[in-house]
């Protein structure tokens, strides 16, 4: 409309309506269609097994009612759903703590002294390979089970990326940005603050962002050690015994919504934020 | 002298392929107080290197570097460089880009505003880098590089990826600051005519490896007519030149004639 308005007064700008530029910008009918297609084919794979095996398969009205019940505080696996979230939450919220100092501090060591880089990249490398899986036994050896040896798990799982984000965006930095800092008489500190850290931020909050989804992913895996009965990858695992799918389909929808609440709410707008400060949004 | 290549040779040595590269070999410069130097040659023969040198980013693999009669070891205010590559951070406003470079510790602002000012961007103060033309930006680099009180002004190809039209307008504008501030300059450009109308000293480099091949001295006052019949002859001795050093590299001819615009 505004287009066609446009082209027939021969004008040389125009804008949008607003509900029309947030209906564009924000891409909410795209979401919307992308959040069908999924229902669409777990739906199909519901029918499909029930019909050929003859399985309980939760379609998704049935978990979308179980969900709201366990809103509504029913138990979901000997806990409300609530309390296993909460559970989750902490495990994850510590071991990513951790891994933040730890990763942060290695990937700024390891950006800024090339032969430490060389030498001990080798072995971020090594533990990025290691699937979530694979860390069980390694840290039940060094923890035992319990609590230690899920943040643990959690912690392992979301350094590498944190590392290497990090120590990649250092490494990346124009050489003539450092060039400029060494001829203003910039010292070593300067460089590093003024320079070096803003120029990576963007990588760094990239290294941030993947570390959680990391260290959230891994849950599943790490509560498989913890000695309580209590979080949603305990309660995912629950049903191999309890024969509850629902219930664990409800935990996988939680799980599903608070990973892609965090990333999407907390991340984006984070990332947006910084890259209007350092004014890369308009990089040419 | 204000700045020497004694018998300066540069090797890049390439780890992965265990190649060595003679960027410069045994090159003698003198950089005389309050000239306009210009090092021409074509692409590859050195001319980055040279500069590289001068400013302290680099260090010669044999011979020395000399600046005020001490060897260079690194970079210093005393020396400022415009890039040929964008340069400003694009998280700095144009004033704080400026200001990072301003050496004084009271009324950097003040003093910031002043060399934005020399340059006719006071009224972009705040703005971002971002938001400025390709000739706008380089403005804002030799404000920021003059901002750091330097003695020699060392500046790689620094318009070469501008329009003619306003190449010619900053070339001017350089030219000016150079006068007033009366400054030394080492200003690399591929483009004959530009050096031409800028320099005191015109100074031919040579690839493979990258040598000096010749100088010449301008006398002419600015501004300068190219269309001059000296000024005519000697821009076909130094295409002539450049030709003549460019086909005995094995380059083809053809290349080269675009290089006078
Ligand atoms: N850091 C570097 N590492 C390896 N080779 C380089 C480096 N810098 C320049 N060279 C090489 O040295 C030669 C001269 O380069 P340069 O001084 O940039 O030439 P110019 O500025 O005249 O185009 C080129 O062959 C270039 O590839
Ligand atoms: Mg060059």
């Amino acid at each position: 409309m505004a287009v066609a308005t446009a082209l027939d007064t021969g004008q040389a700008q125009f804008v949008f309506r607003p509900e029309t530029t947030r209906l564009m910008a924000k891409g909410t009918w795209n979401a919307f269609l992308g959040i069908m297609v999924v229902v669409f084919i777990w739906w199909f794979v519901a029918e499909a097994m029930m019909f050929l095996r003859g399985v309980p398969f939760p379609t998704p009205p049935e978990t979308m009612s179980a969900f709201w019940q366990a809103i509504m505080g029913a138990d979901v696996h000997g806990e409300s759903i609530f309390a296993h979230a909460n559970a989750s939450l902490q495990r994850w919220g510590q071991g990513y703590l951790i891994a933040l100092v730890l990763g942060l501090a290695l990937g700024l060591a390891f950006g800024t002294m090339p032969r430490l880089h060389d030498v001990g990249m080798i072995s971020v490398y090594v533990f990025q390979m290691i699937p979530g899986l694979a860390w069980i036994p390694i840290a039940m050896l060094i923890f035992g089970l319990g609590e230690t040896a899920t943040v643990f798990i959690i912690v392992m799982t979301a350094i590498p990326p944190l590392v290497i984000n990090t120590a990649g965006g250092i490494r990346e930095v124009p050489a003539v940005y450092t060039r400029v800092a060494r001829m203003s008489g910039k010292d070593d500190s300067a460089l590093f603050m003024k320079v070096l850290l803003p120029a990576a931020s963007l990588s760094i909050i990239n290294g941030m962002r993947i570390g959680l989804a990391n260290g959230w992913r891994v849950l599943i895996a790490a509560e498989m050690v913890v000695g309580v009965a209590l979080g949603l990858g305990f309660s995912i695992y629950q049903s191999r015994y309890s024969l509850d799918f629902t219930a664990s389909f409800v935990s996988i929808m939680a799980i599903c919504i608070i990973g892609l609440t965090i990333e999407k709410l907390l991340f984006v707008s984070m990332e947006n934020r910084v890259r209007n400060r350092l004014g890369l949004d308009r990089e040419d | 002298m204000l700045a020497s290549l004694r018998n300066v040779s540069k090797v890049f040595t390439d780890p992965r392929n265990g190649r060595g590269l003679v960027a410069l070999n045994g090159i003698d410069l003198d950089v005389k107080e309050g000239e306009f130097l210009c090092l021409i040659g074509s692409s590859g023969c050195g001319k980055s290197t040279t500069l590289n040198l001068l400013a302290g980013f680099e260090s010669p693999t044999r011979g020395d570097v000399l600046f005020k009669g001490k060897k260079v070891i690194g970079p210093s205010p005393e020396r400022g460089v415009v890039f040929q590559e964008p340069s400003l951070y694009p998280w700095m406003s144009v004033l704080q880009n400026v200001m990072f470079s301003v050496q004084e510790k009271n009324g950097r602002e003040s003093l910031a505003m002043e060399y934005l000012k020399m340059v006719g961007l006071d009224g972009f103060a705040n703005s971002r880098p971002s938001d400025l033309s390709g000739g706008m930006k380089q403005r804002v680099a030799i404000a920021r590089a003059l901002a750091m009180g330097p003695d020699l002004l060392l500046m790689d190809e620094p318009f070469g990826s501008l329009d003619e039209q306003t190449r010619r307008k900053l070339d001017n504008d350089v030219l000016r600051l150079w006068k007033e501030g009366s400054k030394t300059v080492v200003f690399v450009t591929h483009n004959i005519d530009e050096a031409l109308m800028l320099g005191t000293r015109v100074v031919l480099m040579s690839a493979s490896p990258g040598r000096i091949e010749r100088e010449w001295v301008l006398d002419a006052d600015w501004p300068r007519d190219l269309s001059s019949p000296s000024m005519m002859s000697l821009r076909e001795e130094i295409i002539g030149m450049l030709q003549a050093c460019a086909c005995a590299n094995g380059a083809a001819p053809v290349q080269l004639l675009t290089i006078g615009d």
